[in-house]
């Protein structure tokens, strides 16, 4: 009964309905506008596009957005302090009494805000995707069934791994802790964590593989669908208003020049 | 995994002699195409599941065979509706329990519209009432026609309804035959390999060695309370362990836990621990007991209610304080396990407590590893264990420090064979007599009646029920309410009794029952 951050939530939002590949095609517009992007400003601008979706069109309930947090700010923060550290700068500004480099602090900027508007999306499209529903719709456009379902499993399969690394957290938490080092102790946690997620995770994933072949996956070229894709109204909008509103961003920030 | 192909196709090996299902050789017939002829059961249907949704998942299968879009829902509807599943169609699988886990497997599998059926542990884990509602969906397939293959080392009275049973053993066929037959001519080699045979069947065998039995042994409850019909029984009832323990270890008043969707999975539960007690949580799957158990070594926190642990409160206690006090050991011990091999992992656990003096490390885990006879496992990785020497090492981790006053036992049976579980209880008889209090959570009426001093039984997040063993068993409201199922030799006592036969109290092991006759 425990909550995990990365898995399907089927509350039937505006977001939840559109289908599944309309959803991916604008994953990938959001990545590529983001990379055209050249202004730390039009970057927070579409993130808070991309916050506005999570929060209003999706609903995604705000513990699971804070639950995924740590993910984001760690890998987003790590890109920011290495940037600050390593980019020469010839200005430079204090912030909470350190001096940091002007040039350092807004490439750490620019990499925060590009890896987070990202992974935010990529997270919304699980919280909002029936994976079922992009499988269908992979197979629509042309890839073979199998493929398609591989990428399938592997997402069906996410948050079940999440629970065994919860499992084997709070296993090891009633341990205790056997080295006065710190590092040294959370080095070997996450070492074992690698270790148990993966082999039972090997052993879980033969045993899945087992399992639907002898239920006749691969039987036959193609197989049958009860629920097949359509592509829906709302996901053509999607993907028209993003592009205008990449286009205007874009417009604005290299023709008006802010 | 022969019926299916899996073996020798999949999985390698060589396969001397011929096997054929529905008429295809299963080395020659793909195991896609085996899937029309054999649908299978896997032990743990979690991971039989390839969808999210409990609709799409019964149609998977089907849709795989390409079978037309309406006759797959039409098979679908009815699939859920066999195993009562209709009202949860729309659901997402890890939503389930454990008793609608194993339903949906059922129902994927029927889906298939297979000849043949394969099972394989299908009520492990389950508690004793769903166990119970899956036997009978048993019988109707069996009813309907088709062929149910059962694969288990479990065996109730449900075995009766078996048409041949075939016993393994080291990979090949120790007896065959009606299982009546087999367990008469073959009952102690059964008990021999660490199969569970029904109480009523174990006291048949037992007579039937000592020459007190001529008869046919019993394996269902009724035949057993035909047979002792006549039976007379020693009168001095045997005295039920009553002395009060009066340290308490555990205060817990009404205790709340409601996880982060508002699911409240502890609603107002107070009870306490005392010092030398051995104490079973017991309840339907989803009760509210892995909960308890988190709670009470600090991984969770209540959200109403306070629980004192040791004369502190819950909230002062710190999870590694905690542990130097109660000991956890999970349903997979592989979960706890942080070394490289056995050695260094009885050494980790000292020195997560402090103690590192090289010479008294070195002799506590000698003599931990032969007080639990895995001696000759030091230096093998954890993970190459046997079950039972796992759930031997999970124990010894959390004890080998020496101060832990409370050992909380998770599922002690789970996947364990007779032989284990015994050994593993003997384990837990000692650490009783030598101080240490336990706390087992388990389905396992058997293991309750007969080591359990007192059982606390959950039910929907409420305690519903805290007291012996002897008056659990003797409310069928109270079982009915907590999804739980007497044990066949309770029955078999409250059989003799609508009989007329004058059977004393405090039967709870077949060594009790055949003591007790005269």
């Amino acid at each position: 009964m425990s909550e995990h951050s990365l898995r399907y939530i089927d509350n039937g939002s505006f977001f939840t309905r559109i289908d599944a590949l309309s959803k991916l095609l604008w994953v990938i517009l959001v990545i590529v506008a983001t990379f055209q992007l050249g202004t730390n400003q039009a970057r927070g601008i579409m993130l808070a596009l991309v916050v506005y979706i999570i929060v209003l069109l999706a609903r995604v309930p705000f513990k699971t957005i804070w639950q995924a947090m740590p993910i984001i700010l760690i890998m987003g923060t790590l890109l920011f302090i290495v940037n600050v550290l390593t980019v020469p700068s010839t200005r430079f500004i204090y912030i909470l009494g350190f001096k940091v480099g002007q040039q350092g602090f807004d490439r750490g900027l620019e990499f925060f805000l590009r890896i987070t508007i990202m992974v935010l999306a990529s997270f919304l499209f699980i919280w909002t995707t029936d994976i079922r529903d992009l499988m269908t719709g992979l197979v629509h456009i042309g890839m073979p069934y199998r493929y398609a379902f591989s990428i399938f499993l592997a997402l069906r399969f996410l948050p079940i791994v999440q629970q065994e690394v919860d499992a084997v957290k709070a296993a090891h938490a009633i341990r205790g802790r056997a080295s006065y080092s710190p590092i040294r102790h959370r080095f070997r946690l996450w070492q074992r964590y690698m270790f148990t997620v993966i082999v039972n995770g090997l052993r879980k994933a033969e045993s899945t593989a087992l399992a639907i072949e002898s239920r006749g996956f691969g039987a036959y070229p193609d197989r049958t669908y009860t629920k097949g894709f359509r592509w829906t109204k709302t996901g053509i909008f999607l993907i028209i208003f993003f592009i205008g509103f990449a286009a205007w961003l874009i417009y604005w920030e290299r023709i008006l020049g802010i | 995994m022969l019926l299916n192909g899996i073996i020798p196709q999949i999985l390698g090996g060589k396969l001397i002699g011929k096997v054929t299902v529905d008429g295809h050789d299963v080395s020659q017939t793909p195991v896609q195409e085996l899937a029309k002829s054999t649908g299978m059961l896997f032990q743990d249907p979690e991971w039989m599941f390839a969808t999210l949704k409990v609709e799409d998942e019964v149609a998977f299968g089907p849709e795989n065979l390409r079978r037309n879009p309406d006759e797959i829902l039409q098979s679908v509807e009815k699939s859920l509706n066999y195993v009562g599943l209709q009202l949860l169609r729309k659901n997402l699988v890890w939503a389930l329990s454990g008793g609608q886990t194993q339903k949906l497997g059922l129902a994927a599998v029927i889906a298939m519209q297979t000849p043949l059926i394969v099972l394989d542990e299908p009520t492990a884990n389950l508690d004793p009432a769903t166990t119970h509602s899956v036997h009978e969906l048993i019988l109707r397939l069996r009813d309907e026609g088709k062929s149910v293959v059962l694969v288990t080392k479990d065996l109730d009275e449900f075995m009766a309804e078996a048409d041949d049973m075939i016993l393994l053993a080291e990979g090949r066929v120790v007896a065959q035959g009606a299982p009546r037959d087999v367990v008469s001519k073959h009952g102690k080699k059964i008990l021999d390999l660490g199969v569970w045979l029904p109480e009523t069947t174990e006291i048949g065998l037992r007579l039937q060695a000592e020459g007190k039995l001529q008869k046919e042994v019993p394996i269902t409850v009724a035949e057993a309370v035909d047979l002792f019909a006549d039976t007379r029984f020693k009168s001095n009832k045997p005295s039920e362990n009553t002395e009060r323990k009066e340290t308490v270890l555990i205060h817990a008043q009404d205790v709340e836990y409601a996880y982060g969707n508002k699911f409240k999975a502890l609603r107002g539960v107070s009870f306490d621990i005392r010092q030398g007690e051995i104490v079973a949580i017991v309840g339907q799957n989803g009760a509210g007991k892995s909960t308890l158990s988190k709670l009470l070594v600090g991984l969770l926190r209540p959200t109403g209610g306070e629980i004192t642990m040791f004369a502190r409160k819950s909230r002062q206690w710190r999870v590694q304080d905690l542990a130097t006090q109660i000991a956890l050991v999970f349903q997979n011990p592989e979960h706890q396990f942080l070394c490289d091999t056995v050695r260094e992992e009885l050494e980790y656990s000292l020195l997560a407590q402090g103690i590192d003096d090289k010479a008294i490390v070195s002799q506590r885990v000698k003599d931990m590893l032969k007080r639990l006879d895995i001696s000759d496992t030091s230096d093998s990785h954890p993970f190459s264990l046997s079950a039972g020497e796992k759930r031997r090492l999970g124990v010894a981790t959390m004890l080998i420090a020496g101060s832990a006053r409370l050992l909380i036992v998770d599922e002690p049976t789970y996947g364990q064979d007779r032989r284990l579980t015994e050994s593993l209880m003997q384990l837990i008889n000692n650490l009783r007599d030598e101080g240490i209090t336990i706390l087992m959570i388990t389905h396992d009426m058997r293991l309750v009646d007969a080591h359990i001093d007192r059982a606390i039984v959950m039910a929907n997040g409420q305690k519903i029920f805290d007291g012996t063993p002897n008056k659990l068993f003797q409310s069928p409201e109270l079982l009915q309410r907590a999804s739980l199922r007497a044990t066949t030799l309770r029955r078999l006592v409250d059989g003799l009794r609508e009989r007329g036969v004058s059977v004393p109290d405090g039967l709870n092991t077949v060594e009790d029952f055949i003591g007790a006759m005269q």
